[in-house]
């Protein structure tokens, strides 16, 4: 049976969340971490629902969570395409159209790969992946240490207040929808399995924003992607850049991370559809694209995007749990 | 000759056996008078001893005395005489056949629908040496035969308990090759052996002259980089496979047994790694690992910095870097895919050709080629001393050069065209298609991923062999 681990699924997912970091506009202040921090912790209250369900199967419900995938999925091809010029990914033409267009196409290439070989060898690649990633983010992280400046904690300012913060971090919160998916298909008890995503999700987050803002927290204003621009000015050595490594995460956890949308749309859609089994992965891929197509304008921190993260978080999984005791009670009736 | 049974007249007999056997020349047949009864003595040429044959055989049959009919004859050499200590009989032409094949000598007498065979193989074979493909220093220096029998001997040799077992059986339309399939009966799976027998069955080929033959049977069908079976030319490391619960196959006529399932962090173990001190061990194993990664990326890594991050390197490094490419007329791409692609074809030259050709072969290569290449400047020093270490660090592990000098030039493509960047997209693809190679629900990255802690006891560090001893560590472990 096509079957995770726990590690597997959260790997999938934290590397989601990275990847959303990642591309995170906008600046970034104490108050943006506290807001994301406190946002994930209320994420796992919110959680209880899915929990307890231990994953969503009905048809219904799973209408949703295939059109939110696609549509966080094409959010996160989206803004890889807007994140590359910044990451510098040195193809000779990679900053015109056509070069952009190659690029979005070998990824989304690849995505189709990785995406076809199955959740089960998609989940064991994502423990290699994030580890690969956190050794990377630990690097940067600790060269930033040289450049840090505690003044930045106080100078950098984002100009939103705690609850438009609380309400960004579910905006980046997208994996909820594939958090909802792949859980019926995790091994063990749902409530370590959530728990264990949460953890990881808000270790990665302190990390990640911390940095940001003790490295970049001077240059926020001027800087379109914080989390990029930490990683550009955290250089260990003074005599060579080490951008490129960043470079590799970027595009490690931009193949992986619409890759786990492609794949959890393509379940639903064999859940949905069973005898719709050759081209489910292509199909997704492609309306993946289409979505990208659409919502490219769309910045990653909106209210909307938050909505719909708390939705598929919370809301379908409640209303489903509401029909299922309706449904158990006129059974009994 | 399907079912045929063996007709009971001599002389009709051995003209049919000659028709089957389209009157083939190494079919000997040797008509004498045994115990009264007119008897013929049937084998095949170079396939047994002449000494055997004679002093077992003909000697004590020859000097029978008188019986009433063929019946009492054969029943007297079934009771009282000891020709060999294989004796088994054949009712039809297809036993018959399998038989004289396989070496046995087989005796025929007139009035008689059935035939008594004797082992008495002693056909030319190459002896036990030293393996050719797995170096060792400290283990043992015999290595598998093309004989089959000799090498279930060297394993039973080795595992000297009832739950060791081999089953030999017959595959191949045309070529008849014995096989023999080796598990430990209380170690092993049972699905593991029920799926691989059900594997074996599918077999439906003429002939079996190698592991390649058998392998694609018992591996998955999707398209993997790496095989999920493996291979082993030495009888004790395939016994230390046994152990933890896999399942070998040996095929006469080749050298080497299959082995599954197999692991991709078992390409890094050699059985050295448990004769030195477990930090030393340790020590070497992630020598391997790195030279496992240099070799695959080594000169895409060099190609994608000078090409597109020439920030990542120093400024003495880029300096030398650039005074020894301005020189070169050649793209860095051109130059690293020239270099690999020249090596490769040196390399199959000195393999395919005679020995002592295959000398000269490196003697032009090493010395003229590449010296006059870098001085005439065609290519620079530092790529050429960043290809060799790449080519040397393959060797390192030589188990995976197959995949490992595909995946260079890939990796090389990749830089070329998009930088780092490629390369990550390539090892995106690279690792999931490494991810998803299993065989019979053994996935080939355990126990890295799915994640199985105790067992980097034996892969990220070599544990003592008394923690190892306690841990009784099946294969089963990691199946999902």
């Amino acid at each position: 049976m096509n079957e995770i681990t726990r590690g597997q699924l959260a790997a999938m997912l934290l590397i989601t969340d990275a990847f959303a970091l990642f591309c995170f506009t906008g600046s970034i202040s104490l108050i943006t971490v506290a807001g994301l921090s406190a946002g994930i912790l209320f994420q796992l209250l919110l959680a209880a629902p899915l929990i307890k369900l231990g994953g969503i199967r009905e048809k219904s419900a799973l209408i949703f969570y295939l059109v939110y995938l696609i549509m966080w999925g094409g959010l996160l091809l989206g803004m890889q395409w807007k994140t590359s010029k910044h990451i510098y990914i040195p193809y000779e033409n990679s900053a015109g159209i056509w070069g952009k267009l190659l690029i979005s196409g070998v990824i989304a290439l690849v995505c189709l790969y990785i995406s076809s070989a199955g959740i089960k060898a998609m989940g064991r690649a994502s423990v290699i992946a994030a580890f690969i990633g956190a050794v990377c983010i630990m690097i940067a992280a600790v060269s930033g240490i040289a450049h840090l400046n505690i003044e930045n904690l106080t100078r950098a300012e984002s100009g939103r207040t705690l609850t438009e913060e609380l309400i960004t971090g579910f905006a980046l919160s997208g994996g909820t929808g594939s958090l909802a998916i792949l859980l019926g298909i995790t091994k063990g008890n749902s409530n370590k399995n959530v728990l264990t995503y949460f953890i990881g999700k808000a270790i990665l987050t302190a990390v990640v924003t911390l940095t940001a803002v003790l490295v970049a927290g001077g240059i926020m204003e001027i800087t379109d992607f914080p989390v990029v621009a930490a990683a550009q000015v955290s250089q260990p050595f003074s005599s060579q850049r080490i951008d490129s490594l960043f470079l590799i995460v970027f595009a490690i956890f931009a193949v992986f991370s619409i890759a786990v949308q492609t794949t959890a749309s393509a379940y639903i859609f064999g859940e949905l559809f069973p005898k719709f089994v050759k081209f489910r992965t292509s199909v997704s891929l492609l309306l993946i694209i289409g979505a990208a197509f659409l919502l490219w304008k769309v910045p990653l921190n909106s209210g909307i995007i938050g909505a719909g993260a708390a939705a598929a978080l919370f809301a379908v999984p409640l209303a489903v749990l509401i029909c299922k005791h309706f449904i158990s009670q006129k059974g009994r009736a | 000759m399907e079912n045929m049974k063996i007709i009971p007249d001599l002389k009709q007999n051995i003209e049919k056996i000659r028709e089957l056997a389209g009157n083939s020349s190494d079919i000997l047949v040797n008509e004498f008078c045994a115990g009264g009864i007119h008897c013929a003595l049937l084998c095949c040429e170079g396939m047994l001893s002449i000494s055997i044959i004679t002093e077992l055989v003909l000697e004590p049959i020859t000097h029978i005395p008188q019986k009433k009919d063929v019946q009492s004859l054969f029943q007297h050499i079934q009771d009282n005489l000891l020709l060999s200590t294989d004796r088994p009989t054949a009712n039809e032409y297809k036993t018959l056949f399998r038989l004289l094949h396989s070496g046995f000598a087989v005796l025929l007498g007139d009035g008689m629908d059935m035939a008594l065979a004797f082992g008495v193989q002693g056909y030319f074979s190459r002896g036990i040496q030293e393996p050719s493909s797995e170096g060792n220093i400290m283990g043992a220096h015999e290595g598998f035969t093309e004989n089959v029998r000799t090498n279930m001997s060297q394993l039973r040799r080795r595992m000297k308990t009832p739950q060791f077992v081999m089953e030999l059986f017959v595959k191949g339309e045309k070529s008849k090759t014995d096989m023999c399939l080796c598990y430990m009966k209380d170690r092993v799976p049972a699905e593991l052996m029920k799926k691989i027998r059900s594997s074996l069955d599918s077999i439906e080929l003429e002939s079996i002259l190698s592991t390649g033959y058998i392998q694609p049977f018992v591996e998955s069908n999707r398209f993997e980089l790496f095989s999920s079976t493996g291979t082993t030319e030495r009888p004790d490391v395939l016994c230390s496979k046994l152990i933890e619960g896999r399942v070998a196959i040996l095929i006469d006529g080749v050298p080497f047994a299959i082995v599954i399932p197999k692991l991709f962090c078992e390409s890094f173990q050699t059985l050295d790694d448990y004769s030195f001190k477990p930090y030393y061990s340790t020590f070497i194993r992630w020598i391997k690992y790195g030279a496992f990664v240099i070799s695959i990326l080594l000169p895409a890594v060099y190609a994608a910095i000078v090409m597109y991050h020439p920030e990542l390197l120093n400024s003495t490094l880029l300096m030398l870097l650039v005074e020894s490419e301005k020189k070169a007329p050649l793209s860095i791409i051109t130059e690293v895919m020239g270099v690999l692609l020249m090596y490769e074809v040196i390399r199959e030259a000195g393999i395919r050709l005679p020995k002592p050709v295959g000398g000269a072969v490196s003697i032009v290569s090493g010395l003229i080629i590449g010296d006059a290449a870098v001085n005439s400047g065609l290519i620079s020093t530092p790529l050429l001393t960043i290809t060799a270490l790449a080519v040397i660090s393959g060797f390192v592990v030589p188990e995976l050069n197959a995949p490992t000098t595909v995946l260079r030039f890939a990796f090389l493509a990749a830089a070329g065209l998009f930088g780092l960047f490629g390369i990550s997209l390539l090892a995106c693809a690279v690792l999931v298609n490494v991810c998803a190679t299993e065989d019979y629900g053994f996935p080939y990255t355990a126990p890295l991923s799915p994640f199985t802690g105790k067992g980097l006891g034996d892969t990220a560090v070599r544990s003592g062999i008394k923690k190892m001893q306690n841990r009784g560590f099946t294969v089963e472990e990691y199946h999902e």
